[in-house]
């Protein structure tokens, strides 16, 4: 820690050379509150609905109306120990190379071996929860889905090969191999967990397009993802009987959870019914919590409630992206775009489906949905990005700055 | 921040180690950003829109969400009374037994166990394996009937474990079921009738009254809060009303039992007796061949050989079914043969055609058309009284040729054959009576003996009713009052005179003769010692219009009151071949029935035998004529 501050001062003075005048005013390490703030209210916000729509579900079937909000919170205290100490450590870490006998390796590299060899074990050993091997436990209380890790890692990884070498990606060849590197870890992903692929694969996208210097390369590449996700769609059968849901959602058969979703969404008014006064959370929304979250969430609060929490995503979003676009060098850049892509897809997407906008596939509204690997590995991200905040070259960015002043 | 930029891109080019995030690549996240932005409008647009174009009709569908329990709560079907308060239809109440496997199975299954434990103790219908199974292979279920028709007794017992162990045993529930039970079998069945699984109804005053008998179900309604608090609105089942019948059951029981009596004894195709109040309509009993069980109205054993039953086909077996559900005395059709002599001698009395003082001579044979029409016997000089007591169609026919065809099918119409007589049953027939302008002479002659023409029983019995009662027609009928679930009476029998018949004199003739015909008559073996019984045999060969009557089928019948004098109770009955090579066209087995009948039932109507010997005079059962069918010969040609 002070060894890494100790480093930025030096370059510092590299630059400037005001050293003697920063050593009198000990310089404030910038450290975005604003975020931390957004991300506690969310946090917070989802405990609430979590409660106000699982109290129903946890009474009837565990007498014990807390009990998912009691869950989350454990996992939401957790997440928020782990984003602090992320926070904390300098995300430079990461690449650091250092030599194991012969080689020269980073932690980030050794990571994604190892979350390889994790996800690839999964595969064969993992629970089975609605007919996919998607979760690890890890003794009795602790599950663990190692495609959140994959996601946290993808990040890192694509935002390292794109920082090492920035100006391949003018090619496309540059793209490829960044496709390459992560491909496998995708794919792994992809077999049990397609949505969690897809929004990998839209990290891997978007980082080298930010990067790059071309556009249209990217936009064929778009393309030719989209039309190999149709086809795979259409081979998989499941996949394909949730686009006639999807079609038809009032009168398909598999509709019911989505139907149900979109009468709580329109029932809700502008103002919705009142904070815990949701009808579809008693019991005709299956898995309220988690997924479907958001149709609730519209039904007590309104559709200015619904606005209200979209608005506050924009506004984290828009954080991440300065953060992103101050950052003191491209590999904090590229962190920040990554978790930017993150949040913006699973909001995105989340909010699509259960608004019937696109079939039905289970993603979680991000820090909202009940969830602990996917609130704690959300956190451990954002994290990150607060650390490539705090490393801000503070007197550099007077707007920055003001608010704290 | 320009200056900072412009500085970066030139550390940029100095420096190629240090990489930093270009304004280049900022304004393409910015575009990402825009991009972002966008689809989260198309959301924003898209909640608006699902909210404007389906808010009303998905709140409905929410609303409808609300009442989270709507359990139907059952009426209770209207009991049937007899006369004396016996109850001949009631219901008995059953529990269903529902199964929420998603319940029992929540909570990592620590209800399962304690629950199975408390459903095999309290219900000895399932084994534990069943209910885990069930558990098992239906786990997201909430609805399943475990047990169906489970008593009282059991559900208590089970109601009891779940208070020991209110917190373990969780996911069962019950539902009332009534099921309907006749408490007297196949008594009187064809007057109760019976109600279908379907709640359909079948037959008799189920059937008829079924619009008092059944009530409306009650609901309640609810839903829980957020705080799991149930809110629950109940609107209280109405039951059905209760239906007191005119039926008695000891009557009834006396009836049938000696019905089947008589078919053990001599046996025949069908057989039908009424007892009835000629003073107000009402039916004491009304019974047809062998009664079905009500209980389980669709059981063929008994009535059909095994053998058969099997290789019936389901249409068959309906046919067969209809035929047993079949009300005899309402239903089936007849040439009434010598009852109806009655209602002639009371016309031609009526229209001062005869008197009691008219004589008439009988040769014994008759020749009408192409027509030889023989009587019983050669009478030579009858009364009015002695054609009755003799029942002699030379009489009748002079008689009838009399009254003309116009006075006769009025005096038909007036006595209501050809017409329904409104008793409350379903399913009843009207007769077929020749139709006035094909009332020639020969039609005219024979229908005054009661031949060439269909009547049912009902009609027959109402119409004598009228006959010995002063001449009021009552419609008969089966119930008496109806009495709602609180109480209220909510109907009742008004003893409708739908016509008035005859005169008092004719009745006070009526009464005479018809006790003759039973002291001396042919009808003495309906005597009952101790009884004024008064009378008129029939025998009636069926089918005598037809060109050739091959076979001999004859309908033997008698109606009778009791006391003569003053009449309170009404008998007919009617048996349609005889199974016998010597009575088969004999009126005996049904004056013997009567007999046998009346001395069983008449004690339980209030009308005991008196204690002096009733004069019957002579006792001339030995030479007594019989009665028998008029033989109607067609000449050759």
């Amino acid at each position: 820690m002070d060894n890494e501050s100790t480093l930025n001062r030096v370059l510092k003075k590299e630059d400037g050379g005001k050293t003697t005048e920063k050593k009198r005013v000990q310089p404030k390490n910038y450290f975005d509150y604003t975020l931390l703030f957004l991300i506690l209210f969310l946090i917070g916000f989802g405990l609430i609905m979590i409660y106000s729509i699982s109290a129903y579900n946890a009474t009837k079937y565990y007498s014990n109306a807390t009990l998912f909000v009691k869950n989350q919170a454990k996992y939401a205290i957790l997440g928020l120990v782990l984003m602090l100490l992320v926070s904390k450590i300098d995300y430079r870490v990461y690449i650091a190379r250092f030599g194991i006998g012969k080689f020269r390796v980073n932690l980030l590299l050794i990571g994604f071996v190892g979350c390889l060899a994790l996800q690839a074990f999964v595969l064969f050993k993992g629970d089975g929860t609605n007919g996919s091997n998607r979760w690890l436990s890890l003794g009795k209380f602790f599950k663990l889905q190692p495609s959140e890790i994959s996601k946290v890692l993808i990040i890192l990884l694509v935002a390292y090969i794109v920082y090492v070498s920035p100006k391949r990606l003018d090619r496309m060849t540059g793209f490829i191999r960044v496709v390459v590197f992560t491909g496998p870890l995708i794919f792994l992903v992809a077999i049990e967990n397609l949505t969690t692929a897809l929004i990998m694969a839209g990290i891997v996208f978007v980082v080298p397009f930010v990067t790059s210097r071309k556009t249209w390369y990217y936009i064929i590449a778009f393309f030719i993802v989209v039309i190999a996700a149709l086809i795979f769609i259409k081979l998989e059968g499941y996949r394909a009987a949730r686009v006639q849901v999807w079609k038809d959602i009032e009168n398909a058969p598999g509709g019911y959870q989505i139907l149900q979703g979109l009468y709580a969404i329109a029932s809700g008014g502008w103002f919705g019914k009142g904070l815990g006064n949701s009808i579809q959370k008693l019991g005709y929304i299956p898995e309220v919590h988690t997924d479907m979250i958001f149709s609730c969430i519209v039904e007590e609060l309104g559709v200015v409630g619904g606005l209200f929490l979209i608005a506050i995503y924009i506004i984290l979003l828009v954080r991440i992206f300065k953060i992103s676009a101050n950052a003191p060098d491209l590999f904090g850049s590229l962190i920040a775009v990554g978790v930017f892509t993150q949040i913006a897809l699973q909001a995105i997407l989340n909010i699509a489906v259960v608004t019937n906008l696109i079939p039905s596939t289970g993603i979680p509204l991000p820090f909202i949905s009940y969830g602990g690997s996917s609130l704690v590995f959300l956190m451990m991200e954002m994290g990150l990005v607060l650390n490539v905040s705090s490393k801000i070259d503070y007197d550099a960015v007077p707007e920055l700055a003001a608010p704290l002043k | 921040m320009a200056a900072r930029t412009e500085g970066r891109t030139a550390a940029d080019r100095n420096h190629k180690k240090k990489k930093i995030f270009t304004r280049k690549m900022q304004a393409k996240f910015m575009l990402v950003f825009c991009v972002v932005f966008v689809l989260f409008m198309v959301l924003v647009f898209r909640i608006i829109y699902l909210k404007q174009r389906h808010g009303v009709d998905y709140t409905n569908a929410v609303l409808s969400h609300q009442s989270y329990v709507n359990t139907n709560i059952p009426y209770e079907r209207g009991r049937i009374m007899d006369r004396n308060g016996a109850v001949l239809a009631k219901n008995v109440v059953t529990y269903n037994v529902i199964l929420d496997p998603s319940v029992v199975n929540a909570n990592n299954g620590m209800y399962v166990d304690p629950t199975v434990e408390a459903i095999t103790k309290a219900f000895d219908d399932v084994s534990a394996s069943e209910v885990r199974d069930i558990l098992k292979k239906n786990p997201k279920s909430a609805y399943i009937v475990l047990i169906q028709g489970c008593s009282y007794d059991k559900v208590r017992e089970f109601k009891r474990l779940q208070e020991e162990n209110h917190k373990l045993v969780k996911g069962v529930w019950f539902e009332t079921i009534f099921t309907r039970e006749y408490p007297y079998g196949s008594l009187a069945s064809h007057i109760v009738g019976f109600v279908n699984s379907d709640h359909s109804t079948g037959a008799g005053i189920e059937y008829q009254y079924d619009k008092y008998l059944t009530g409306k179900s009650g609901r309640e309604s609810g839903y829980y809060d957020a705080e799991l608090n149930l809110i629950k609105k109940t609107w209280p089942a109405e039951d059905g009303a209760t239906i007191y019948s005119t039926i008695d059951v000891a009557v009834q029981t006396a009836v049938e039992k000696n019905i089947k009596q008589f078919n053990e004894e001599m046996g025949c195709k069908n057989i039908g007796v009424i007892v009835m109040n000629p003073n107000n309509g009402e039916i004491y009993a009304m019974a047809s061949n062998e009664g079905y069980d009500l209980n389980n109205p669709r059981e063929l054993t008994g009535f059909v050989s095994a053998e058969e039953l099997a290789a019936m086909s389901e249409e068959e077996k309906l046919t067969k079914l209809n035929e047993m559900w079949k009300n005899f005395c309402i239903s089936y059709t007849f040439e009434p043969g010598s009852t109806f002599k009655c209602i002639t001698v009371a016309a031609a009395l009526e229209e001062g055609i005869a008197t009691p003082e008219s004589t008439y001579y009988c040769g014994g044979v008759a020749e009408l058309d192409n027509y030889k029409i023989h009587c019983n016997a050669r009478h030579e000089k009858l009364t009015l009284e002695q054609s009755l007591m003799r029942s002699c169609n030379m009489a009748m026919m002079d008689i009838s040729d009399k009254i003309g065809r116009t006075t006769f099918r009025t005096y038909q119409d007036r006595f209501g054959f050809g017409f329904k007589t409104g008793i409350d049953l379903p399913g009843e027939e009207k007769g077929i009576v020749v139709d006035k302008l094909n009332l020639n002479q020969v039609e005219l002659a024979t229908s005054s003996f009661g031949q060439g023409f269909n009547v049912t029983m009902i009609q027959m019995a109402a119409a004598y009713s009228s006959i010995i009662n002063g001449g009021y027609y009552y419609t008969p009928h089966v119930v008496k009052k109806i009495v709602n679930a609180s109480g209220a009476t909510v109907y009742e029998a008004k003893n409708t005179i739908s016509a008035r018949t005859v005169s008092k004199t004719t009745t006070e003739f009526m009464r005479k003769a018809t006790y003759e015909t039973v002291r001396a008559g042919t009808a003495t073996p309906a005597q009952v010692k101790g009884y004024l019984v008064g009378g008129k045999t029939g025998t009636a060969q069926q089918g005598v219009r037809q060109e050739i009557v091959t076979d001999n089928k004859y309908v033997v019948s008698f109606i009778g009151s009791v006391p003569a004098d003053n009449p309170q109770v009404v008998i007919y009955v009617v048996i349609d071949e005889v199974n016998s090579d010597t009575l088969y066209n004999s009126s005996r087995p049904a004056t013997m029935l009567t007999s046998s009948i009346l001395k069983e039932i008449l004690p339980h109507l209030g009308l005991y035998p008196s204690e002096g010997e009733i004069d019957y005079g002579i006792n001339i059962i030995e030479n007594a004529e019989d009665e028998h069918s008029a033989e109607i010969e067609k000449k050759a040609e």
